[in-house]
């Protein structure tokens, strides 16, 4: 019997037979995540049913010395949860419990499979609801926006999922069982649970988050405004930030985003318009009244065409689809396409975009943009059609805007992760101490490699001997900041 | 104000290295890891009280020659600067703008990085967090001279691990926090204060009842008799907003100006404590505070020891001051107020202490069950050990 089948019989033994899977064909269903471009098939996907059935999966597969990545829904973007050949996914599907909600103390305790939605409804009856919304909250699950550190449309104004989580449950790679975190943000001693947000699945496995649940608003107000340029729409962005005011949501799109976009679900945007700002604010209802007319007039200021005010949540409700749905439309008008996450400073915005579009038309290639304009997070998706032949280029110009945002002083990702998509770029934004130092946070936990392997840091066998030159950061070369 | 440890260390004449760019600081912290010694990193000294006593060092770092700001981007609302720049005097620089932090001992000098080492907070910090929450980009000096950054000077950013989080609440453990990049709030146009008078658990009580409405109170903290509930605003929305607070509480005096200003001084005069008073903190879940006080109540019936507790109520942060009484009191009280907490699943730092405390009870309670983890990490960043030693004793070394 060799090291696999005895990790199967193991792993059986801990959740039943009907909790492996070994079948050849049902573990292709694991192969990928939302980054299908990356495909892996693992010799096990192993369902436990709590958490300590997770620490004894671990546990067996530490003993085994055997790779494991933990999985949620499988809508990540950038093959965070591709899996390791010969090793073993663990998959959290079956804990999808809300174990508590606890309106007194503004909490709840949930299992990693929950969905991100299912949060805020099951909390909904309290008036109370659980902030970050990735566009994906549907689906995707809490375990996953936990790995992630997932932000979403309100981050601007209410932070990412670092903010909102006060304690973790997670088996460490050894098969500890812990708590990090605690019942109140003061905790003792450095902050583990700040250090495995985020972390994308290479530091533990989660097995239950404490969430903290906010208030829902009094009021939500939200328009729609059109502009004759793009840069006009960015100005606006930054005229709102500079009157002290701090939005829920303010986002971009461009006319090929809307042409999609409208053309999957005909939320009413202005087809030839050449930008479109969504801008909601949400708050106290005089203050928030008070704001949104101050919003209009600096709209205005900055030359808006026509501002589309919601009346009611059905049409506030429309204006976000037309928004949520701007990614997947895309297929409506290229039959394939990337998705970048880059981050620039807001103030760069403009120049980013304009530098992405001379970018696209020398490659020949369309650029839509639908971007998070309030924290700099752009989404460029590269337009190509692969029986073209146009796959190679294409990649080569979106792997070029990532760059591109950090030459601008910016980042790789503001959300989807670096994963198995961007690790070979690490050493653009990152310098070689910065990396050997993650590292060694890494093997802290995990001194055997066997938690999520090949992800987040480049390795040699994934990037080749050397992970490429290091490159001052923009602020070093202006003299800003210093490397040494 | 204890600074026993700066005392000790200038009584036994260890020297101390004053680097003034990041450069001289990678350059003295590899200098002291060539010679094996043990190193004391030191900001304005507003909280080398803080956990254990530091053993012996052999050289002490003085980062506040690390005070450049180096970068204010008011359109992107961020500011980068050294660590060692006093929070105080960052506000003083930025305009129209803040680093939205309030902890008590801002006004002392705490430094940018001992802040966020201490990973200290106020009231504010209901709403904003505290540094860990602010800080988006970090630069640190590891004990063998390497200087490793994370994040970077956007607000949204998930490549690479954050190691802001590691170092928050480290205490001068893991590495020299040199250079830190922070995110900005605007300055609120208004602000405002309804104090209710009340004992904790009414205090509790209405503290929870507000939290079910939308008013959106900045802080909301209990002390000395009276829950403090702070809106910030537009004028006319702060206004409305106390109002109705005021039609909730049924009660209470609406402070505005110097009579504001005042009522929280106040509240930052507990947790900063004076000579030879005992202060610690506590994390608890938020509806324990009423169980926790009357506990405190019960410890303290003795007529010399005076306990005075302050609380976040809606996010379960609580400073004790005991004043007054003999050192074996303090350490009664710390040893039975902190295992209830520690029973009910909290956690407690001890911030300053009356001398003598530390004969007759550890600083620490119980290891929790990450201590092997946190030793790995240590061992990892500071292989020999040789960064504030005892710190963390007995958790790590």
């Amino acid at each position: 019997m060799n090291a696999i089948e005895h990790l199967r019989d193991t792993l059986r033994a801990i959740v039943g037979p009907a909790g492996v899977i070994s079948e050849p064909t049902e573990l292709r269903t694991y192969e990928c995540d939302g980054l299908a471009g990356y495909r892996v098939t693992p010799a096990l996907v192993v369902l436990p049913s709590s958490s300590a059935e997770v620490a004894e999966v671990v546990a067996a597969c530490h003993r085994a010395q055997i790779p494991f990545v933990a999985r949620g829904a499988g809508t990540g973007l950038s093959g965070g949860a591709l899996p390791v050949a010969d090793g073993v996914v663990v998959s959290l599907q079956r804990m999808r419990a809300v174990l508590e909600v606890d309106p007194t103390n503004h909490r709840a305790v949930v299992e990693p499979g929950v969905t991100n939605l299912a949060i805020s409804q099951a909390a909904s009856a309290y008036d109370l609801y659980y902030a970050p919304d990735p566009s994906s909250q549907q689906v995707c699950t809490i375990g996953g926006n936990v790995a992630e550190n997932s932000g979403g449309a309100h981050c601007l104004k209410y932070g990412f999922t670092t903010h909102h989580v006060l304690a973790l449950e997670a088996v460490l790679p050894d098969g500890t069982l812990v708590w990090l975190g605690g019942d109140s943000p003061e905790v003792a001693g450095p902050d583990l649970r700040g250090l495995v947000v985020g972390s994308e699945g290479t530091l533990a496995v989660v097995t239950k988050v404490v969430v903290r649940l906010l208030r829902k608003p009094e009021t939500v107000r939200t328009l729609l405004a059109d502009f004759p340029s793009i840069e006009q729409a960015a100005d606006t962005v930054t005229g709102i930030i500079a009157a002290g005011v701090v939005p829920a949501a303010m986002e971009i799109m461009d006319q090929l985003a809307i042409e999609a976009s409208e053309a999957a679900v005909g939320a009413g945007y202005t087809l030839d318009t050449p930008a479109a700002l969504v801008i909601e604010l949400d708050g106290p209802a005089d203050e928030c009244g008070e704001l949104f007319e101050t919003v209009q007039k600096i709209c205005h200021a900055n030359g808006t065409t026509k501002i589309r005010i919601a009346a009611d949540d059905t049409e506030r409700a429309r204006i976000w689809t037309g928004r949520k749905a701007a990614f997947a439309a895309m297929g409506r008008i290229s039959p394939n396409y990337f998705v970048q996450d880059g981050v620039v400073p807001r103030t760069r915005l403009t120049e980013a975009l304009s530098t992405i579009a001379a970018m696209g038309a020398e490659a020949s290639l369309r650029v839509a943009n639908v971007f998070h304009a309030g924290d700099g997070n752009l989404h460029p998706l590269v337009l190509y059609d692969e029986s073209r032949g146009e796959h190679d280029r294409a990649e080569k110009l979106s792997k070029a805007i990532a760059e591109l945002c950090v030459d601008l002083g910016g980042s790789l990702s503001g959300e989807h992760g670096i994963g198995t998509d961007k690790a070979c770029s690490m050493p653009v934004m990152f310098g070689k101490e910065d990396l050997a130092t993650m590292d060694r946070v890494r093997r802290a936990f995990d001194p055997d490699g066997l938690c999520n392997p090949g992800k987040v840091l480049p390795t040699p066998r994934l990037c080749g001997e050397k992970p490429g030159p290091y490159r001052p950061h923009p602020l070093e070369a202006a003299g800003v900041i210093e490397r040494l | 104000m204890s600074s026993s440890v700066s005392d000790r260390m200038q009584a036994r004449d260890v020297p101390t290295v004053r680097p003034s760019d990041l450069r001289q600081a990678r350059d003295l912290m590899f200098e002291a890891a060539r010679s094996g010694q043990r190193v004391l990193l030191h900001g304005a000294g507003t909280a080398q009280s803080w956990g254990a006593p530091v053993g012996d060092v052999d050289v002490v770092l003085d980062t506040t020659g690390l005070d450049q700001l180096l970068a204010y981007n008011p359109a992107d609302m961020t500011v980068a600067v050294g660590a060692g720049m006093s929070l105080a005097a960052l506000q003083e620089r930025l305009d129209g703008q803040r680093v939205a932090l309030d902890a008590a001992r801002i006004p002392l000098g705490a430094t940018v990085g001992g802040l966020l080492a201490t990973a200290d907070g106020g009231p504010l910090r209901a709403t904003y967090g505290t540094l860990r929450d602010l800080v988006i980009g970090v630069t640190v000096v590891l004990a063998d001279g390497t200087v490793a950054r994370s994040g970077g000077h956007v607000i949204k950013n998930v490549a690479g691990y954050d190691l802001t989080k590691l170092f928050s609440g480290s205490l001068g453990t893991l590495g020299l926090v040199a250079e830190v990049v922070l995110r900005l709030h605007p300055l609120p146009e208004a602000t405002a204060t309804l104090a209710v008078p009340c004992d904790v658990a009414a205090g509790f009580a209405h503290a929870t009842a507000l939290l079910a409405c939308p008013l959106e109170p900045v802080a909301l903290d209990w002390h000395e008799g009276r829950l403090l509930i702070r809106f910030e605003g537009t004028r006319s929305g702060v206004a409305t907003r106390v109002r109705k607070a005021v039609a909730l509480a049924a009660s209470g005096e609406v402070l505005e100006g110097a009579d504001e200003t005042a009522v929280w001084q106040a509240l930052a005069g507990t947790v900063v404590g004076g000579d030879g008073d005992t202060v610690l903190r506590a994390g608890t879940r938020p509806d324990l505070l009423p169980q926790l006080a009357a506990r405190l109540d019960a410890l303290t019936t003795g007529p010399s020891v005076k306990a005075t507790l302050t609380s976040s109520v809606g996010i379960g942060v609580h400073t004790v001051r005991l004043r007054g009484g003999q050192p074996a009191e303090h350490a009664a009280v710390l040893a039975g107020w902190r295992s209830e907490v520690l029973a009910a699943g909290g956690s407690v730092t001890l911030h300053q202490r009356i001398p003598g405390l530390d004969e007759l009870v550890g600083s620490w309670g119980r290891a929790p069950a990450t201590a092997p983890l946190l030793r790995a990490l240590k061992k990892r960043m500071d292989h020999d050990e040789r960064l504030g030693p005892g710190r963390f004793a007995p958790w790590f070394a």
